[in-house]
């Protein structure tokens, strides 16, 4: 299956220095092709082919168990593919925010601690954290909303708190894209309403490719500019633009069941029909 | 006075021992704090066999084969590569997707056991002095032990002070440590690497039972009395530190057994520390 949007130089090369610096400004930062991924040698999904561009804002939904997880590490190189290929132009910066329960609280760790590990990979080994990291990190907290809570132990933070301070450890790297693995998952309406609008302030605030990963297509429906569709069981992958993914045969075949899309006030609102198969 | 005056004259009997317990319990409640916040407490227990059936494999080898290594050093260094080698081994492995890293940890706890009741078993000459090979003895330490231990151990303290950061990252969050570009395999097997080597010199001063003890109970008891990191790992070492001081010396004067007396006063510290915890909050 080919997404139709990668990498669309249409066969002509760009004609001045300025054209070509356009492009790759707007290059994809990650591409995959035609991959199987899965792990030792059973493949979980074959034929996944995407790009991820330095602006991009994709959202990869799917059931429990589909393949979500998997398709991130691969995407972000962290699990080779079984077949096909995976290119970066150039070193891919990565902040990544993994799933809130995945991070041990009992560490005695400052959320000021946590987010200066942000700073680790960019420093190199064995080089130590310089004034000015810590700097980037309090900044990076600061963006988060959680400015004045440097010292805060990590463990006696809310849950809310705690999926800010671990976006706020993936910016302090100062990415080129922010993965992020179900960063709303066991959150409150209130508390996902407002960890969604930090990450469409930080994707609108500059060049940052987000890629999120969730279960639920209602919490990234108004958010994400693209949406990718995974399920290892149906070996169902299909990406696109929003608009085109929010169609209720798209998401039928997700679900496997009747869905309606309504929008009210902007917004928009996924309802699978309880009881009639698609 | 006449019992200090005694206990003095009898400094250069308990000099070395003493020097190489307090050694070993700073370094052992130092590492103790990954072992603990990493919930790996079994491995130090799973390293300790290892390292043991090192030593046995080398007295077999000796015996059936004929091949020297009469000299503790060497059996030392055999005992070092079964330890550090399952160490790595351990620490490289992730959780799979079918069995957790705690799998492979009992499982090398008790096939290298088994291995040890079947290779003591097998031993002919050695088999009246085995426990002492194995764990030495705290009261009689040679002075060539004291400077291994003290050379791991600066060692340890080296690689731990360069590498704190990726550590400590690649201990609390590998996931995302690797995600971000951190190579947690090799951090996390470096660490595992360095308890591995700190266990079996250890062992030969201290024995099995304080090794085990120092890498939970000083960490415990830091980690209970401290809410920041750094101040954790100075705390566990000086509590490792203490305990094995103050274990060595009552053991010295209260004719105590000397592994034991120490785990006791680990224990001790423990409480203070939780009682304190306990008054402050």
């Amino acid at each position: 299956m080919k997404e139709g949007l990668d990498l669309a130089t249409g066969g002509n090369p760009p004609s001045g220095p300025a054209a070509r610096a356009k492009q790759a400004r707007m290059a994809p930062l990650i591409r995959m092709e035609d991959v199987t991924i899965g792990y030792g040698r059973v493949a979980l999904l074959s034929g996944v082919t995407l790009s991820v561009d330095p602006d991009d804002f994709l959202a990869i939904v799917g059931p429990n168990g589909g393949g979500k997880t998997t398709l991130l590490r691969a995407l972000l190189g962290t699990l080779p593919p079984l077949s096909g290929r995976r290119e970066q132009v150039a070193p891919v910066t990565v902040g990544y925010v993994p799933q809130r329960d995945h991070v041990d609280a009992l560490w005695p760790l400052t959320a000021g601690d946590v987010v200066t590990m942000g700073r680790v990979a960019g420093r190199g080994a064995g080089k130590r954290i310089r004034p000015e990291d810590r700097e980037r990190a309090r900044e990076a907290l600061g963006r988060a909303g959680l400015g004045d809570l440097w010292e805060r132990p990590f463990r006696d933070l809310s849950g809310g708190q705690r999926q800010r301070t671990l976006i706020a450890r993936a910016l302090a790297a100062e990415p080129q894209l922010l993965a992020l693995d179900e960063p709303t998952n066991g959150m409150d309406p209130a508390a996902e309403l407002s960890a969604m609008d930090l990450l469409r302030a930080l994707h609108a605030s500059g060049r940052l490719a987000v890629v999120m990963i969730s279960h639920r297509l209602e919490a990234v429906a108004n958010y994400a500019r693209r949406l990718a569709f995974v399920d290892k069981d149906q070996g169902l992958w299909r990406v696109g633009p929003l608009a085109e993914m929010l169609r209720p045969a798209e998401l039928s075949r997700l679900y496997g069941r009747e869905v309606l899309v309504r929008e009210e006030d902007g917004r928009r609102f996924v309802y699978p029909v309880s009881g009639a198969k698609a | 006075m006449s019992a200090f005056s005694d206990f003095w004259a009898a400094h250069l009997i308990w000099r070395d021992p003493l020097i190489a317990s307090v050694i070993s319990g700073a370094l052992l409640g130092f590492l103790g704090v990954y072992v603990v916040l990493r919930r790996v407490v079994f491995v130090s227990a799973a390293l300790t066999q290892l390292s043991t059936l090192g030593i046995i494999v080398a007295l077999l080898a000796e015996e059936r084969l004929g091949v020297e290594v009469e000299h503790t050093s060497v059996q030392l260094g055999i005992a070092l590569l079964f330890s550090s080698g399952g160490a790595l081994l351990l620490g490289t492995l992730g959780s799979g997707r079918r069995l957790p890293a705690e799998a492979g940890v009992g499982m090398s706890y008790v096939l290298a056991g088994a291995l040890v009741i079947l290779g003591a078993n097998r031993l002919v000459h050695v088999a009246h002095d085995l426990n002492s090979i194995i764990f030495g003895n705290a009261v009689a330490v040679p002075v060539e032990d004291v400077f291994i231990l003290a050379g791991v151990a600066l060692l340890v303290g080296v690689v731990h002070t360069v590498f704190q950061k990726e550590v400590v990252f690649a201990s609390f969050d590998r996931e995302t440590a690797e995600a971000m570009g951190v190579n947690a395999r090799l951090w996390s097997g470096l660490l595992y690497f360095t308890i591995g080597l700190a266990i079996p010199v250890a062992a030969r001063v201290v024995g099995a039972l304080p090794v085990f003890a120092f890498l939970t109970v000083p960490a415990s008891a830091a980690l209970v009395a401290s809410r920041r990191i750094k101040p954790a790992f100075a705390l566990a070492t000086a509590l490792g530190a203490f305990a094995a001081a103050v274990g060595y010396l009552a053991s010295w004067t209260l004719q105590l057994p000397t592994g034991a007396t120490m785990v006791t006063v680990a224990g001790m510290l423990f409480a203070a520390a939780v009682a304190v915890r306990a008054i402050r909050d």
